[in-house]
């Protein structure tokens, strides 16, 4: 369990101003040793901000950060025991490939030849064996991010901080990398605290993911908490897709939240399913589309069934997706299914049976 | 370049650029002090002439001391310039650079006539001294846009690489930053001790008694019989200026090719 591994990171109500601007509004979070964790957030939510004064390349206003115990507000960025991969992979261009993989032991005792063997291990577990003589600037984008990372690892920091290292790489490459990138971790077992603004990367990669949003985390979970239960519809709405009818709320006993959801009826959540104070107004209830199912001859419903009419078909090959109005609502909704083979692509204007279940359901509010 | 109109006018440019440069070589090796067609005959005998003016090797070695000194300051002067408006942020940015660029348009003549009432009555004596502060004046901003430009395309996360792996700011720019821009460097020592070189008005009116080359040559051809000769040196600094610039470009476009950047232009 990763609850026991010790603390590494840790910022204590961080804020950092430039001038006016609030970049970082009182960040409160810990990162726990050998932990691979993200910082996820659209452009100018302050993550890279975050990960920069963990670097020590940004310092904070206010506040305290904490790595491995130790308080790094007098430590420059060159005595931190953190290491960077930087979104411009920032591969010295005059130097052959070893002599940039090899750069940070320059200040290393140990002798030539051990520095050498080092240097071709990390070429070795990126991927990169027998690349050392060649001109950095020769290398192709995904090269250049192994380099960057053997560079970066060869020093055996505590802290390996990515910033956007995959956003210059084309699909394939993005996605051959986000494997990559997790068997090193877990060979190496060093912190790898991860900025993205790709929320499909940082669920595929991450321990646990901090959202954030205008400098401050609004979550802090591990990818499948944020993705069945998003504390808000921010969150909801930045990863993946989520579907939100109106609803309101009829009672509230305990735990137990009775609400009318728009298109499904009368339907009771658990305390977990509901998110957000209960003093705001206008609650909507979410849900994502792969939760709703549509039935096809002969199928069943394990628990509820609604109607609905399909007004829009978009077929991906491996999945369909139909927007579908459910009976009763004039905003469509989106379904997500996975194809079968030999059962038909269902028309537009095509009445459905939609079955779904209350515990899919989130309550925001 | 379709309308022949059009190339009539490129190529009589041209001509009205390059042609007295051409004939400058063709006089030089002209066997008469005459300078005028028809030519009269091949002769190296203004070369040998030039070569044994012991006057001539004395302004030559004052301008060269001139230039080096000047390429050399205005060079460092334009790195702390660069480094400064590429890398900081501070109050009157632009203004500052617009001052430190104001020579650039500003008239040498008025530049020298300043120069020189303020450092009379200040009491300087005229020297290579106050020749190389002028030069320095104007050669500075030259530097500045061509350091500003290597320096400018320097990828900040570069720096912070090495310094994230351990370099001190100081080891960073020595290590990282100095290679990098080092063809900008060498571009702007070239292009401000070519400048220096062949500058005549501040260095004819900041210069003491000792002369620099330029205003040596312009003494020399109020004799006819020196003619000549002075269009030999003219055929010698043209081939020597040709070689730096072409060196400089070289090394530009070596640098460029090196960090595998796009060319946006340059001298030539």
């Amino acid at each position: 369990m990763s609850t026991a591994k010790p603390i590494m990171i840790e910022f204590r109500d961080v804020h950092k101003y430039y001038g006016d601007y609030h970049a970082l509004r009182g960040i409160t979070a810990n990162i726990r040793a050998g932990e691979f964790f993200s910082l996820l957030g659209p452009s100018g939510c302050g993550k890279t901000t975050l990960l920069r004064t963990i670097a020590g390349f940004e310092g904070i206003s206010s506040g305290v950060v904490l790595l491995d115990g130790k308080d790094m507000a007098n430590v420059p960025a060159n005595k931190r025991p953190t290491n960077m991969v930087f979104q411009s992979y920032a591969i010295f261009p005059h130097l052959s490939v070893e002599q940039n993989v090899g750069f940070g032991l320059r200040r290393d005792p140990r002798p030539a030849s051990d520095k050498a063997k080092a240097v071709e291990e990390a070429l070795e577990m990126v991927g990169l064996k027998g690349y050392g003589k060649r001109a950095a600037h020769a290398l192709s984008g995904g090269q250049r991010q192994r380099v960057a990372l053997a560079r970066a690892l060869i020093l055996k920091p505590k802290v390996l901080l990515l910033d956007e290292p995959l956003s210059a790489l084309d699909k394939k490459m993005r996605e051959q990398m986000q494997m990559e990138l997790i068997r090193l971790q877990r060979q190496v077992g060093i912190t790898f605290v991860l900025v993205t603004h790709d929320q499909e990367e940082a669920l595929v990669m991450s321990d646990r993911i901090a959202v954030m949003f205008e400098g401050e985390i609004t979550q802090l979970a591990d990818p499948e908490t944020l993705y069945r239960r998003p504390n808000s519809r921010k969150v909801a709405d930045f990863i993946g897709t989520m579907n939100f009818v109106p609803a309101q709320i009829i009672s509230e006993i305990g735990d137990v939240v009775e609400v009318d959801a728009k298109g499904f009826g009368k339907v009771t959540l658990h305390a977990e399913q509901c998110m957000g104070s209960a003093t705001a107004t206008g609650a909507s209830v979410g849900f994502r589309p792969e939760t709703l199912t549509i039935l096809f001859d002969g199928q069943t419903a394990s628990d509820r069934e609604t109607m609905a009419t399909v007004t829009e078909v978009v077929y991906y090959g491996d999945m369909t997706y139909y927007d579908v109005k459910l009976d009763g609502t004039d905003q469509p909704v989106r379904i997500s299914m996975r194809n079968v083979f030999g059962r038909p692509v269902l028309d537009i204007g095509t009445r459905a049976r939609v079955a779904w279940s209350p515990g899919a359901l989130v309550l925001f509010r | 370049m379709k309308s022949p109109g059009l190339r009539a006018y490129a190529i009589s440019y041209l001509i009205f650029l390059y042609a007295p440069i051409v004939l400058l070589p063709i006089f030089a090796f002209n066997d008469s002090k005459i300078i005028a067609f028809p030519l009269s005959g091949f002769t190296t005998h203004w070369f040998a002439e030039m070569w044994s003016d012991s006057q001539l090797f004395r302004a030559l070695k004052n301008s060269l001391v001139i230039s080096g000194t000047t390429a050399v300051i205005a060079t460092v002067l334009g790195i702390c310039a660069a480094r400064a408006t590429t890398r900081f942020a501070f109050p009157a940015k632009g203004g500052l650079l617009g001052l430190i660029m104001l020579p650039l348009v500003l008239p040498e003549m008025i530049v020298a006539m300043s120069l020189l009432v303020v450092l009379l009555a200040i009491g300087v004596n005229l020297s290579f001294l106050t020749v190389i502060l002028g030069h320095v004046l104007i050669c500075t901003p030259f530097a500045v846009a061509i350091l500003s430009s290597a320096f400018q395309s320097l990828d900040k996360s570069l720096e912070e690489a090495a310094y994230d792996l351990g370099e001190t700011p100081v080891s960073t720019f020595r290590l990282i930053i100095l290679p990098l821009v080092m063809p900008g460097i060498i571009s702007s020592l070239l292009i401000c001790f070519t400048i220096s070189l062949d500058e005549f008005i501040i260095a004819y009116f900041l210069s003491g008694a000792d002369t620099v080359l330029s205003a040596y040559i312009y003494s020399q051809f109020r004799f006819p019989a020196r003619v000549p000769a002075m269009l030999a040196l003219g055929t010698v600094l043209v081939l020597v200026s040709i070689v730096l610039l072409s060196i400089a470009e070289y090394f530009r476009r070596r640098g460029i090719a090196k960090t595998g950047g796009k060319d946006t232009g340059g001298f030539l």
